[in-house]
Parts: structure tokens; sequence; C-alpha cells
């Protein structure tokens, strides 16, 4: 758990916003200059970069080389470690609820065997 | 809109027990009960190394230990909110998180639980954010699963 990390609390920042999911799930089909980024949106070009800067910043995004257009690059392995804090407190829950439930069907049942599943 | 600082990410995991809310309420406070459940698989936490002070600025302490390894793990949050038997707000400050957990009576003789964790000051865990239940991490895993 590596919640406190700079790195993580960056990555969550950046995902936190609606527009830059958006972006992030354009880029999943493939490179984009930030022109073709910014036609669904009803956002200025000057919105858009600044999206795409906080994305970059966190590593989520890359962008080329090419002097020209710079095509945006989704970068997923950015993703690892916010993915691995999600499952592991929604591991840690599922495994709680599934105990206390057993625990309160036993104290419930007190003249019964315990229950296990 | 472009500034990510005021923004929240939130994590909530629902469940529905065979259980009148005044007990599934108490064991989320009680030792006795904790003891029970509150390691994950193989995991126990021992009655005597739970330390539940629940007032609001009362301790929530627990130790973690492997059952594998012995290896331990302590956790120590505090008390923000208790109002039996809706609702129990703590806070993790070494990890930076807080927990909302809300109890609902379905009317029927079970109790629902939500918890909510966030990564967030207390001061932004209010109704209206718990109101976005369909959180910004929910729909980020939906959006995973196309990847």
């Amino acid at each position: 758990m590596t919640i406190t990390d700079t790195g993580l609390d960056a990555t969550f920042a950046a995902l936190a916003d609606p527009t830059r999911r958006a972006i992030l799930a354009r880029l999943a089909q493939g490179e984009a200059t930030v022109n073709e980024l910014a036609e669904p949106f009803d956002l200025t070009l000057q919105s858009i970069s600044k999206h795409i800067k906080v994305l970059e910043h966190c590593g989520l995004v890359s962008r080329g080389r090419h002097a020209q257009f710079r095509p945006c690059r989704l970068e997923p392995r950015a993703l690892d470690g916010a993915v691995e804090w999600i499952e592991e407190s929604r591991r840690l829950w599922t495994e709680r609820f599934d105990q206390l439930a057993r625990h309160l069907h036993d104290i419930q049942r007190p003249t019964k065997e315990p229950h296990h599943d | 809109m472009t500034e990510a600082t005021s923004e929240t990410v939130e994590l909530t995991i629902t469940r529905i027990f065979d259980a009148p809310r005044e007990l599934v309420f108490r064991c989320m406070l009680e030792p006795e009960h904790l003891t029970h459940f509150w390691g994950p698989t193989g995991v126990s936490t021992p009655i005597d190394k739970i330390n539940i002070d629940p007032r609001p600025g009362g301790a929530f302490e627990t130790v973690m230990v492997n059952d594998a390894t012995g290896e331990e793990y302590a956790t120590h949050g505090v008390f923000v909110e208790i109002v039996a038997p809706e609702r129990i707000v703590w806070t993790e400050p070494d990890m930076g998180i807080t927990n909302a957990s809300t109890f609902i009576d379905l009317g029927d003789g079970r109790t629902e639980v939500r918890i909510l964790q966030s990564n967030l000051p207390v001061e932004f865990t209010s109704d209206e954010a718990q109101a976005g239940f369909q959180s910004s991490l929910d729909r980020f895993a939906a959006y995973l699963t196309t990847l």
C-alpha cells in the first residue's frame, strides 16, 4: 500500500478528471495529436494542452518527437501503481466482509455448528 | 475543470449482510467481533491487540498478524464521527486514507454496509461527496477493462 507515494497521488489526481479519463480512453485506441484529442470536447486547444501536460507529468502520456505534430501516446504502465492500490483495497474489504458475513451467521445461530464456506 | 487538486478519487465497497443493523454496527466497533473478521484471508487480528475508543478523536488501532510468517502490520486510525447505528468515519493519518462506513437498515432484517474509502482529508467526505457513489475509480475501473 503506497497511497502516500507522491507519484501515486499525482496519478490519482490526474485520473480524477473526466476529461483526462476520456483523453486516456481515446489514446487507448492509438496515438493522437492534440488537435485530434480536442475534437470530441467543447474545449479550447489550450485547455486540452493543459490536461495533456498533467497526464505527461505523472507519466500516463508521452509525446512523440515529431516537430510538427508530436502525437500523444498512452503509457499504460504508469497505471500499475494506482491499479494495484485499488485492487489491494478491494481485496482487503471483500475478504473482511466475507468473514464478517460468516461471523454474523455464526453468532445469530449459536446452537448450530459454525458455518464455513 | 482544469485543476486536479480540488477533485476526489474514491473507492466504494458495498455489501448486504443478513443481520440487523444494530448488530452489524456493533461488529465494526467491538474487539470481540472485530477479531473474527478484521484481518483478510491468512491474517489474524488478536483481540488483545485491538484498541478501540469509540468517540470522535478516539483511537481505532489494530495489529494484523500474518498467520504464515508472524509478520505484524499495525494500523493507527482515529475516529472522526460515530452515529449509532448509522455511520462510522475514521481516518488513517499514516496512510492518508479516510474511511466512511454507512449502515442502512433494509427493513427486512438485512443491513447494507457501504465503505467509502478516499485518499482525501476528512473535510471532503461530506454527504455530497458520498452521493457521488459512481466514483471516479469505478468509472476508471470500467475503463481499464477496455484496455
